[in-house]
């Protein structure tokens, strides 16, 4: 027993050792980071500040600010986490998950509600009240943590079996059903998307493959139909035709269309856009914030910005196949899969491919807390970059 | 197991490859639709976002305004002091409307109005609280600002009619447009906030005159509506609505109405030159400003239930038995028809048996044998009774039609009414009963059917003065003089009735003698008086020697009627002279007339015949 804990402990200590005791190692780690993703990064959190300043109509205060704050906070913190050792991010994936679940289970007890659903909880010691967080946002980097050492410590003979699949999908639906009750049906459709491609890239076999795609299309469908709350349903609907009621809840993806077309080739310039400055695209702040990069730089601004998304995305594929363990594979490919879709689902939303869902465009979209769970997510990937040739417990179970 | 291991990275790195190229495919997808929306779309998506952009806001022209014949003003665009509340800027509006409610003593219907426009508009939109504040109450509410936050003293055009409502009548008032009004007319102004539209008289009937074009201005708003921005450069300046001018003349208005004083009825004095009205007044008048700004209920009540009726237009839309007036027109016929010798006697002895009615004549024991000259002078009924049988009704009322009985005048007004001049074919259409002798003996003094507008009388009278021409009235100043038809009647006819009208102002016994006359020196009046009566006289009444006219009820009593026109000798003005209910022997009427025909003449210049050529060029 205190066996046990003497080697928690020496775990847990370990990386701020190496952090703070051994200069040379740290330096070295340093130099081994892909300076190029955190550059990409950095550069599409500064154009975030300035399209937040465009956004609130050159507004400093109205939020440019604290995002220029936060992503140098975050930056800072990304390579922070970059340095911690990859065992010790591994030691703690189960414990980081299972106080993750519990804290959405107190978000459905004793939640704070903001509009109309349940996401915050506040952090109080004895009244004061330290933070307001959003477990759903941290199950976002649980659910890749687990679902990687689950699959790490998982023979690969196992991906297939009952207790793989089963394991699988515990992991990934007990927060997803607990993130969907708040309700928050983006973020619990991202986490389940998450975890799918995960146990798609563990290995899962294609006949297992195309049976889940058949089950879980039908009872997506059956859910639509059935489990949806109205206003959900109605985001749905009103995607399918959104000239049905202009100036109800269509209006967004209509104004927002209007903002990204009227930008033409090279757009209206910066500061210049008409629908951002008369306020006719609510949200350009948060999750339209793409309407102003289109709208006052055009196509050209537009592609550029994906062509950044685009170059950090292959990045992180390029550093996940530098590595060689299950658990340092999965991790960035997770995180990177979690990144994609944040983007996709955004920019289809506002180009009217997809339902309004409150899905913000990572590190462009004013929000402390998306920045963070993003910033951390690349610091854990350069983490398991920097530490691909560090031992990991190999799999209990044998071949 | 390193195999395995091996074998596990290659997997997992072909399945990224998977999803990689999934991921590729997709932003292929993100970036043609790019490519559709800033491309493809783009001049479609400007066009939108243009029309979000840009709003024309209607920019309100001035109406135009109406001015007598010397250029004063009748109705003008006056600084109108209004308090508007901007919802947004209110803190709490509940309190900041029962503080105002205190200040303005606003009645709750206004409380509720205020509240139901707050809630309709956007919270932008300045709501109306009270407008036509007088100065006072105005510039105190400028100091106390502070105290009201969102609460805003505004000055804006307004209607304003001078003169104490002299004018009324002629011409109108504006008001709010009605549902109906806006449906009818499109005119984008109608839907404008505190704009108003003609309602009655010259502003309603020359309403598209005086309104003119609204303006546009180009402003650029935001989503909720409000204006961001203007441009000046893109603006229709507002086309101004037009002046109007009248021939009236104030001042004359002005001593008609001090000459009627608290008494009802209408006058009309006509140029007999030109036909142009110098004065029209129904009496007694009210206060246009009143409607401008919307009546309260107690001011309706009391105007309608005065039982003089100030809202009633009695010069253009009051029926009258032209009364004795109308004798004229039995001479006219008479004569033109060659049916008597003006010299032939008839005795009068107060009454005349017909079938079995009795005809009465007004002078107890009647006039005894008068001939033409001296029936007109005293008005001796049973003389024209005797000259209409001889004539009959078909001449009459022909000779009637010609001197503008029964006729509809166009002078720019709506409402006139054409009274009725009747004739045999009038009573089978109307009443389906054929015409009986009795009929044309009622008419031949001009009562029984025959009905009129003071108008009507005022028109008879200046054709007869004028002699040659058909004269029609004008009341609004065209830039070319109307040429008349011949009025088609022998000169020598006309010359001896207006003798005779002579004869009634300015020889002992005539109906309206005076000794000093006009009071003008040489200048003469003609005219002759009328009675209209109001009701049935019973044969007691009329034996009983003690029917006094102003022992009777208001109501009952006879109208007063007198047309006339001066100088004799060289005509200029006509005058007809209503009074309701004045009492027999038309005394208030002579005397309204005769000041007034005084004063037109003062105030054109004529106080003897040499210069009244030189006046008509001038005014002309």
């Amino acid at each position: 027993m205190v066996f046990q804990i003497v080697k928690i402990l020496k775990v847990l200590l370990l990386p701020m050792h190496n952090l703070f005791l051994d200069y040379t190692k740290t330096t070295s780690k340093l130099s081994d980071i892909n300076w190029l993703l955190v550059l990409l990064v950095f550069l599409l959190g500064l154009s975030g500040v300035a399209m937040i300043f465009a956004a609130t109509g050159g507004d400093w205060l109205g939020g440019a600010k604290q995002h220029f704050y936060r992503l140098i906070f975050a930056t800072f913190f990304m390579l922070l986490i970059a340095l911690i050792d990859l065992r010790f991010w591994y030691t703690i994936s189960y414990p980081f998950y299972i106080v993750i679940l519990m804290l959405l289970i107190s978000v459905d007890i004793m939640g704070v509600t903001v509009n109309g659903s349940k996401r915050w909880i506040d952090l109080q010691i004895a009244n004061y009240e330290l933070a307001r967080v959003q477990p759903s946002e941290l199950m976002k980097l649980g659910i890749v943590l687990t679902l990687a050492r689950f699959y790490h410590d998982l023979p690969r003979w196992r991906v297939s079996s009952v207790y793989g699949l089963l394991g699988a999908f515990v992991i990934i639906f007990v927060p997803m059903f607990l993130i969907m009750r708040q309700p928050d049906l983006g973020t619990a459709l991202l986490v389940a998307a998450t975890g799918a491609s995960i146990v798609f890239l563990a290995g899962i076999t294609w006949r297992l493959l195309a049976s889940l795609s058949v089950f879980s299309f039908i009872s997506i469908t059956l859910f639509v139909v059935f489990g949806l709350k109205p206003y959900q349903r109605e985001r749905i609907l009103t995607f399918l035709d959104p000239s049905h009621d202009p100036s109800g809840a269509s209006y967004h993806i209509i104004q927002s269309k209007i903002a990204l077309g009227s930008g033409g080739f090279n757009g209206k310039g910066f500061m210049n856009g008409t629908q951002r400055q008369l306020e006719y695209v609510p949200e350009n702040r948060t999750d339209f914030i793409f309407t102003v990069i289109g709208e006052e730089f055009g196509l050209v601004g537009s592609l550029l910005t994906i062509a950044i998304y685009i170059a950090i995305i292959g990045i992180c594929l390029w550093l996940s196949a530098q590595c060689k363990k299950v658990y340092s594979k999965l991790l960035i490919l997770g995180f990177i899969v979690t990144f994609s879709l944040y983007v996709f689902i955004n920019l289809a939303m506002v180009m009217g491919l997809a339902p309004v869902v409150g899905v913000p465009l990572p590190l462009i979209s004013y929000g402390g807390t998306v920045l963070l769970t993003v910033m951390t997510g690349f610091g854990l990937i350069l983490s398991a970059y920097i530490h691909r040739e560090t031992k990991l417990p190999s799999s209990k179970y044998k071949n | 197991m390193v195999e395995s291991e091996i074998h596990n990275q290659i997997s997992i790195n072909r399945r990224a490859a998977i999803l990689g190229t999934l991921g590729a495919c997709l932003f292929g997808v993100l970036s043609s639709r790019l490519y559709y929306l800033q491309i493809l779309k783009s001049e479609d998506y400007r066009a939108l976002s243009d029309d979000n952009r840009f709003n024309f806001n209607i920019t309100i022209p001035s109406r135009g305004r109406i001015l007598d014949r010397h250029g004063k003003y009748l109705a003008i665009n006056s600084q109108n002091y209004s308090l508007v509340l901007i919802p947004e800027r209110v803190k709490d509006i509940e309190s900041t409307l029962f503080k105002l409610k205190q200040t303005l003593s606003l009645s709750n219907s206004n409380i509720t109005r205020i509240k139901k426009n707050i809630n309709r508009q956007a919270s932008f939109v300045p709501v109306l609280i009270k407008e036509n504040l007088d100065w006072a109450t105005f510039s105190k509410f400028n100091f106390q600002t502070p105290d009201f936050p969102g609460v805003i003293p505004q000055v804006g055009l307004g209607r304003f009619y001078p003169n104490n409502g002299l004018f009324s009548h002629t011409i109108g008032y504006v008001g709010t447009p009605s549902t109906k009004d806006i449906e009818y007319d499109k005119d984008p102004l109608l839907k404008q906030p505190s704009f108003k539209i003609g309602k009655t008289g010259i502003e309603d009937s020359a309403d598209k005159l005086l309104r003119g074009r609204p303006g546009k201005l180009k402003v650029e708003v935001n989503a909720s509506g409000r204006t961001v921005r203007e441009f000046p450069v893109d603006t229709d300046a507002p086309v101004n609505g037009k002046d109007i001018w009248l021939t009236l003349d104030s001042e004359l208005q002005k001593k008609a109405a001090e000459l009627f004083g608290d008494d009802s009825g209408g006058i009309v004095v006509m140029d007999v030159l030109t036909g142009e009205l110098r004065a029209m007044l129904s009496m007694p008048t009210f206060n246009g400003n009143l409607f401008v700004s919307g009546i309260t209920q107690s001011e309706m009540d009391k105007l309608n239930n005065d039982e003089r009726r100030p809202q009633y237009n009695k010069v253009l839309a009051g029926g009258y038995p032209p009364a004795s007036t109308f004798k004229m027109v039995v001479m006219l016929a008479a004569l033109e028809g060659g049916f008597i010798d003006p010299k032939d006697k008839v005795i009068c002895s107060q009454k005349v048996n017909l079938g079995n009615r009795t005809f009465h004549c007004w002078k107890r024991g009647g006039h005894g044998p008068v001939n033409m000259r001296e029936a007109l002078k005293g008005s001796c009924d049973v003389y024209f009774y005797e000259l209409s049988q001889k004539v009959g009704i078909e001449k009459i009322a022909s000779m009637g039609r010609r001197l503008g009985f029964g006729e509809k005048f166009s002078i720019g007004l709506k409402g006139l009414k054409s009274g009725i001049m009747p004739d045999p074919k009038w009573k089978k259409l109307k009443l389906g009963n054929s015409w009986k002798v009795g009929d044309t003996i009622n008419a031949s003094i001009g009562q029984g059917f025959v009905l009129s507008t003071p108008l009507q009388m005022a028109v008879m009278v200046a054709r007869i003065a004028n002699g040659k021409d058909s004269l029609t009235p004008n009341l609004i100043i065209e830039p070319n003089l109307k040429k008349f038809q011949s009025l088609g009647i022998n000169p020598s006819h006309i010359a001896f009735v207006q003798k005779c009208m002579l004869a009634v102002c300015e020889e002992p016994g005539g109906t309206a003698y005076k000794k000093y006359g006009l009071e003008l020196g040489q200048l003469q009046i003609a005219g002759k008086t009328g009675t209209g009566q109001v009701r049935g006289i019973s044969e007691q009444e009329r034996r009983s020697k003690l029917r006094r006219d102003e022992d009777l009820p208001w109501k009952l009593r006879d109208h007063n009627v007198f047309v006339g026109y001066a100088p004799f000798k060289s005509p200029r003005f006509a005058v007809s002279c209503l009074v309701e209910h004045g009492g027999t022997g038309s005394k208030r009427a002579i005397e309204i007339s005769r000041s007034i025909l005084k004063t037109a003449l003062e105030r054109d210049g004529i106080s003897n015949s040499k210069n009244i050529k030189s006046t008509i060029t001038t005014n002309a």
